[in-house]
């Protein structure tokens, strides 16, 4: 149990701060002492290691590569919208 | 979708604050032209050069709204040719790829929200609902190290079936903040909301998808559990 008073006083403060230092939403300061918390916090490690696992597990799964085709279409819809530009 | 991995490792939240620095500096750096002198080919050049390189990008988040390859692809299609349209309105040094997110977004909503005949919003995503869920709730993680063992495992299936299941709002503020690493400021712009709705239905967001997921590991855990470490037996594998 580490002692959690830097991060706020209950853990949903604390999940939120961890969150914001994720996001790097946090200015110099606190996320400097959210860093050093981190240092010797199990509690807050452990949290802080499952959201960095969720997080990596959203990215790896929402890569997609589009269809092949896909560029080519945008391409020649370009020209044709170009050839309308060019008119206006 | 290993290969789809392989082939481009996620970045890391580091990583893709350097690229976004790299984009910018990199746009400020190769364009001798000034845009008002522009002739037509060379902001045709310009736009495929520099706005075609986010097309699996743009794409990924479109399947994220639209739920099926086909929509997907004609909702980029879509969103690249309004762009291309408006490009003249693009400030060259700002940030393109949430420019294009932005576009992409306002098409989604006006083309293929409209057919769904969704509810526009849930009425539940105002700052006053975040504090009151953020006070009302204990988020232990509550899961045991097979299980975290297991989530960091799930089929790319699982978890995509868990975002989809979640409301669309939210879904969508954990895309761009947790998957794009969009600072809340720019999530906000590209959405049409209030910084403040953004962390709401972020917050809101991430307790669901986290449950979920949760529950997804939970199953995964317990089958392989019993079994030797592996892949579920046939069956098992959600749809």
């Amino acid at each position: 149990m580490g002692d959690c008073q830097s991060l706020g006083d209950c853990d949903d403060n604390r999940i939120v701060r961890l969150y914001e230092y994720l996001d790097g939403a946090l200015s110099l300061k606190d996320l400097s002492d959210v860093k050093e918390h981190l240092e010797h916090c199990a509690e807050c490690t452990e949290e802080y290691d499952l959201e960095c696992i969720i997080r990596s597990v959203v990215r790896r799964s929402c890569q997609e590569i589009a269809p092949d085709t896909l560029k080519s279409k945008i391409i020649s819809r370009i020209s044709e919208i170009q050839v309308e530009i060019g008119h206006a | 979708m290993g290969v789809l991995t392989a082939n481009s490792p996620a970045p890391s939240e580091a990583s893709l604050r350097v690229d976004l620095a790299v984009m910018t500096e990199h746009m400020q750096g190769t364009d001798t032209v000034p845009v008002a002198d522009e002739t037509e080919a060379q902001r045709r050049e310009r736009f495929e050069r520099d706005a075609l390189q986010y097309v699996d990008q743009l794409y990924s988040a479109a399947m994220r709204m639209a739920r099926n390859p086909s929509d997907a692809e004609d909702l980029v299609q879509e969103a690249y040719t309004k762009a291309y349209s408006a490009f003249h309105q693009y400030k060259p040094g700002t940030n393109l790829k949430a420019w294009l997110y932005r576009i992409l977004t306002n098409t989604y909503i006006n083309l293929y929200r409209k057919r769904q005949r969704e509810p526009l919003r849930t009425g539940t995503d105002t700052i006053e609902d975040w504090q009151m869920a953020k006070s009302a709730e204990h988020t232990p993680s509550g899961l045991r190290s097979a299980e975290v063992e297991a989530l960091d495992h799930l089929p790319d299936s699982d978890v995509k079936n868990a975002l989809q299941s979640i409301a669309e709002e939210f879904r969508l503020a954990v895309y761009f903040v947790d998957v794009e690493g969009f600072p809340y400021k720019d999530a906000a712009d590209i959405l049409g909301v209030p910084i403040g709705t953004v962390m709401s239905r972020l917050h809101r967001g991430r307790k669901q998808l986290r449950e979920l997921l949760a529950d997804y590991a939970q199953e995964r855990g317990i089958n392989t559990a019993s079994k030797t470490k592996g892949a579920p037996k046939p069956g098992a594998e959600k749809k």
